[in-house]
């Protein structure tokens, strides 16, 4: 029989329960059913069935349609309302055909007639599971194609805003290049004068605008990506001493502010990357700096190193403010930044992390945040192992 | 101490940069004069004698890296600072490999400007010099052969 080839093809549980009004018929079925490796509940009635849904997981129903109280058909209507991935199978009085295509119109996955020939019931049973299988994979790969278009949007909004900015930024260097060379030149005159009134108050506001140029140049520059001075060779990278070495260089930030940074446990020597030391060397900067600014006073920051599939991977822990979590989504946005906005060159620009995410994905590379308010966050990011043939 | 003026060319499409730069520089007490455009450059260095040229990279019409190569190609001697607006140092690095001095990202520091161009000069007068002392050696010897 074409329907015992589906029974036992799986060791997945099939969980029916059956409904019908008729005890006898009723306990006689689902023994028969059992033997044959299903697992099934038995319900009395309409009412009582909706009961056990309610607090069950069922994969089929086979809903007897002639019974007292809530029918089949009313029964049928509540179950595909509350569990729409439920798959109902009707049985019908031997005569009432009628009932039964009604059944299918109104989406019951089939119905058989009594007295049913048991084999078939439980092959009906399967097939509905296997077909409700089916749709819940969709349903999942429904979900995992949304949530992977939308990152896609998201990661192709980040490079457009990506290319806008720096056509902004380029444009925008032109037009303070003149405000520097004004302002230098006021200076200039202003200070080889002796008879200026408010001389003082004049270079206040010279510095002032001075200052401001220094800002937005600060921001101009590091859109541009200005570290790719030595333009953009992969070669082997030791990552750990580099690592080690930009340690170093922060070194005075660090320890204004106390901060130990450590290794969580000694890296094993060598470890290459196949990459662009100057560009990687930017991203810890900013990661490093990120993390100083998160943690307070004696605050930790511990690193990581290890291989993971073909890749090296750096992660760098702090135990500071953390992340919050409706912030989690737009950390690696363009100009969006939580640190305070004081007019000091120490504000932040709302970019370092833009540049990171940039350069790490122009480097082939990935980079992955998770963080716990009040706990601290981990960064971690992985880059090409290098292949020494 | 009185102070030699180096004679600078700036060539820049910004008028108004190439105006405040030229203001500041020439209180500085170097000798400035300005093109708004590669070609004009190049008409201007055949009737100005010029030590250092500042060249923005980004111009319409004929670009920083090309007007650089001609004047080199045409006054080898002269010096070239490059100004870039934009973050492709790549093509200041280009510049570079076709005899730039240096370079320097808008809005520079006055104070870079002002180093980039007294190291620019000393190695045109270095250079010079060399060639001086070259020429009168050759000129020695050949009083000496005669």
């Amino acid at each position: 029989m074409e329907i015992n080839t589906l029974e036992n093809d799986t060791g997945t549980v099939v969980r029916v329960l059956l409904v019908d009004d008729e005890d006898n018929y009723r306990n006689a079925i689902a023994r028969r059913l059992e033997r044959r490796n299903l697992v099934v509940s038995q319900a009395p009635d309409g009412t009582a069935c909706l009961e056990y849904l309610g607090e069950n997981e069922v994969d089929v129903v086979v809903l007897d349609m002639k019974m007292p109280g809530m029918s089949g058909m009313e029964t049928f209507k509540d179950i595909s309302k509350y569990y729409p991935g439920l798959k109902v199978i009707f049985l019908t009085g031997n005569a009432a055909l009628s009932e039964g295509v009604e059944g299918i119109k109104a989406g019951a996955f089939d119905y058989l007639s009594k007295p049913v020939e048991i084999d078939h019931l439980a092959g009906k049973i399967r097939q509905a599971w296997e077909l409700k299988r089916l749709e819940e994979g969709r349903e999942r790969d429904k979900i995992f194609r949304r949530r992977l278009e939308k990152r896609m949007i998201h990661t192709q909004r980040l490079a457009s805003l990506g290319t806008m900015s720096t056509g902004i930024a380029h444009e925008i260097n032109n037009p303070l290049a003149i405000i520097k060379e004004s302002t230098g030149f006021l200076r200039m005159v202003i200070e080889s004068a002796d008879q200026i009134p408010e001389k003082e108050m004049l270079f206040k506001g010279l510095e002032k605008i001075e200052n401001s140029v220094d800002r937005a140049r600060r921001i101009t520059h590091q859109l541009l990506g200005y570290v790719r001075k030595h333009g953009h060779e992969l070669t082997s990278v030791d990552i750990r001493r580099l690592t080690e070495d930009t340690v170093a260089l922060i070194k005075q930030k660090t320890q204004a502010k106390k901060v130990s940074v450590q290794w969580e446990s000694e890296p094993e020597r060598e470890m290459l990357m196949h990459t662009d030391p100057f560009q990687v060397r930017q991203v810890l900067i900013n990661l490093l700096e990120n993390a100083v600014d998160a943690v307070d006073t004696n605050g930790q920051i511990r690193l990581a190193l290890y291989r993971k599939e073909q890749s090296v991977c750096l992660e760098v822990r702090d135990n500071g403010s953390g992340i919050a979590p409706e912030n989690m989504k737009q950390i690696f946005d363009p100009f969006f930044t939580t640190k305070p906005n004081v007019a000091e060159n120490e504000s932040g620009t709302g970019l370092g992390l833009f540049v990171v995410h940039k350069i790490m994905t122009g480097l082939s590379g990935s980079i992955h945040v998770e963080s716990e308010p009040g706990q601290g966050t981990t960064f971690k990011i992985c880059l090409p192992e290098w292949q020494s043939d | 101490m009185v102070k030699i003026p180096v004679k600078i060319l700036i060539v820049d499409d910004e008028k108004d940069f190439v105006e405040m730069f030229s203001l500041r520089l020439n209180r500085q007490g170097e000798k400035v004069s300005a093109a708004y455009s590669g070609q004009e450059a190049l008409d201007l260095l055949e009737k100005t004698k010029i030590d250092v040229v500042i060249l923005d990279i980004r111009m319409p019409g004929m670009d920083g890296i090309e007007t650089l190569k001609k004047i080199k190609a045409r006054y080898p001697l002269i010096e070239v600072i490059l100004l870039t607006g934009h973050g492709s140092t790549e093509t200041a690095v280009e510049g570079m490999k076709s005899g730039a001095f240096d370079y320097l990202m808008k809005p520079a520091d006055f104070e870079d400007i002002s180093e980039k161009l007294t190291n620019a000069w000393n190695r045109k007068n270095e250079q010079e010099e060399r060639i001086r002392k070259a020429e009168a050696r050759l000129l020695l010897r050949r009083t000496g052969e005669i």
